[in-house]
């Protein structure tokens, strides 16, 4: 199964919200992956067995794995489109 | 009567690994959530619980018995164990009021949008933690209940206030348009505020350092295992342990420091549903307004400043924390002080010398803080059976959350008990709020000039 993380600044609070919506979308729409939050000091060390990043913060370099807008699961705006990003990377 | 209140004594006998699972199950089923889920919600709570408070005993009987060989070999009195903020957030979940605190949220934020006092929609649930450890403090000092709630009130209030006035620099940090932290943290910079525009009139302190290349030097230290390790290690050897006594105990501080976090993230994914409804409803009752969407911080959690103001504070905050004569801290979970750091970051708008002057200016208050609420603290520990103490143990978080506000506005309420220096202190801080206030909105005037000049 795809793993797909999420980033912020603990792995605790933000990109586990973050990461219990798009698990939740995903199940809505009877897609199996996993999704996990980590904390952003970690984030190389988990990219490599990633499919798909979703980053709250701004990227700072290039990543192998497709970069998704993780704001637009907290704002609700956009999020269809991240959401189709995410989906397309885990299939 | 008599049945009813020992069924309920019953209830909250079995303490917050069940007595707070039971609240949110009622509160899951209450927001049309399927039973199955709200169940299992409530499990994960109780889980994040338990396992917190065994993290917490580990970290505890490993350290602590070092803290104590140090102590006993140097005669400083460091004996207060820093627990960090996710042992801090058990304590908030297990209050049996904490809960009351989400209608409090909602209201509050809803009422003033509509009034327009604030243009800040909160849709960050998670951090309503913050402001029931606040009205626990309140509690700690005064007794009252209802001044507890009052002061969470403002609190609430002066949160959005903040969010509405930092969101033109975090767009300008961030390049993340329409979104705010409402972050209690920042209610520091009202303190930090005058120190800032003080270095304003020093020459020199206007550079800007490249806070990213310093990041990718100085990173790896950054990282929880690290950071536990080096620490508890250099611990192991001032408690004069053994090479070997140090090295095992720098890996059981790596183990603390790693798996709080990951305990801590239950917490979050038990609220979750709850929250996401939360942030659903806050949605649909304020549409048709335009508003800034109120986050956590992590937002801001790209710019390398925070994370070099971090680092740089750890063996500042060791240091100080040895020669303050009045500290009885032993900094660990909570030695990243993001408390100061992010505050920081917005007061001085990215600006990495500043950040680190004001990150050691301000460490003695949040250390000195952290003294004076121990006692509180481990009270709260011990009432809510959340966490368990050894007899004598005592618990804080070395860099407790706006310190100066929690001090000032839980004395401010004391005046119930004949206390009037902390009403003045109050109002004192209430001027320095709308000093803070005139000089952001100012700054953003100038930061949109700057946009629309671009």
């Amino acid at each position: 199964m795809k793993k797909i993380i999420v980033a912020c600044g603990s792995g605790v609070a933000t990109s586990q919200t973050v990461a219990s919506k798009i698990d939740k979308l995903l199940k809505e729409r009877n897609i199996r992956a996993t999704v996990e939050a980590v904390d952003i000091k970690s984030l190389d060390t988990h990219i490599k067995t990633s499919a798909v990043y979703v980053a709250i913060t701004k990227p700072q370099k290039e990543y192998p794995i497709p970069v998704v807008n993780g704001i637009a699961f907290l704002t609700g705006i956009g999020m269809e489109e991240e959401l189709n990003k995410i989906i397309k990377a885990v299939q | 009567m008599e049945v009813i209140s020992s069924i309920f004594q019953f209830i909250l006998d079995m303490g917050s690994s069940v007595f707070v699972p039971l609240i949110l199950l009622i509160m899951g089923l209450i927001v049309r959530m399927k039973f199955k889920d709200a169940f299992t919600s409530a499990l994960t709570l109780g889980v994040a619980f338990v396992g917190m408070n065994t993290v917490v005993n580990f970290m505890m009987s490993s350290i602590g018995p070092a803290a104590e060989q140090f102590v006993n070999n140097t005669g400083i009195q460091l004996n207060i164990m820093d627990g960090g903020w996710t042992s801090m957030s058990t304590l908030a979940w297990a209050w049996p009021l904490a809960f009351l605190m989400f209608p409090f949220q909602i209201g509050v934020n809803l009422l003033l949008l509509l009034t327009k006092q604030t243009d800040t929609l909160n849709v960050d649930l998670w951090n309503v933690w913050g402001k029931i450890f606040t009205a626990v403090l309140v509690i700690g000092v005064t007794g009252n209940t209802t001044l507890a709630f009052a002061v969470a009130i403002i609190q609430m209030f002066i949160e959005l206030k903040i969010a509405d006035v930092n969101q033109k620099q975090i767009e300008e940090l961030t390049g993340i348009p329409g979104v705010t932290t409402t972050h209690s943290m920042n209610i520091i910079a009202v303190i930090l505020y005058p120190f800032n525009r003080l270095m304003d009139f020093i020459p020199g302190l206007n550079k800007k350092i490249d806070a990213n290349w310093l990041k990718d030097k100085i990173g790896v230290f950054a990282e929880n295992h690290v950071m536990g390790f080096i620490i508890a290690l250099l611990l192991g050897l001032v408690a004069r342990y053994s090479v070997q006594e140090s090295l095992i105990l720098g890996v059981q501080g790596a183990t603390a420091l790693t798996l709080f976090p990951m305990v801590a993230k239950l917490f979050m994914q038990a609220l979750a549903p709850i929250s996401d409804a939360t942030s659903e409803f806050m949605k649909k009752y304020s549409k048709g307004r335009s508003f800034y969407i109120g986050t956590d911080w992590p937002i801001l959690a790209g710019c390398s400043e925070v994370w070099v103001t971090t680092i740089i504070l750890v063996p500042i905050t060791i240091i100080l924390a040895i020669l303050l004569p009045g500290n009885n801290i032993l900094p660990f979970a909570g030695i990243i002080n993001l408390s100061i750091a992010v505050p920081a970051l917005l007061v001085t708008g990215g600006n990495l010398l500043r950040m680190l002057i004001l990150g050691t200016l301000a460490t003695p208050i949040f250390l000195y803080a952290a003294t004076e609420f121990a006692p509180t603290i481990t009270q709260l520990a011990l009432d809510t059976k959340a966490l368990d103490l050894a007899s004598g143990q005592m618990l804080s978080w070395s860099t407790l959350e706006y310190p100066v506000f929690r001090y000032v506005f839980a004395h401010a309420a004391n005046v119930i008990n004949g206390e009037f220096i902390g009403l003045i202190a109050a109002v004192a801080w209430l001027g320095l709020f709308a000093w803070y206030m005139k000089g952001m909105r100012k700054r953003n005037e100038a930061l949109e000039a700057k946009k629309e000049a671009a």
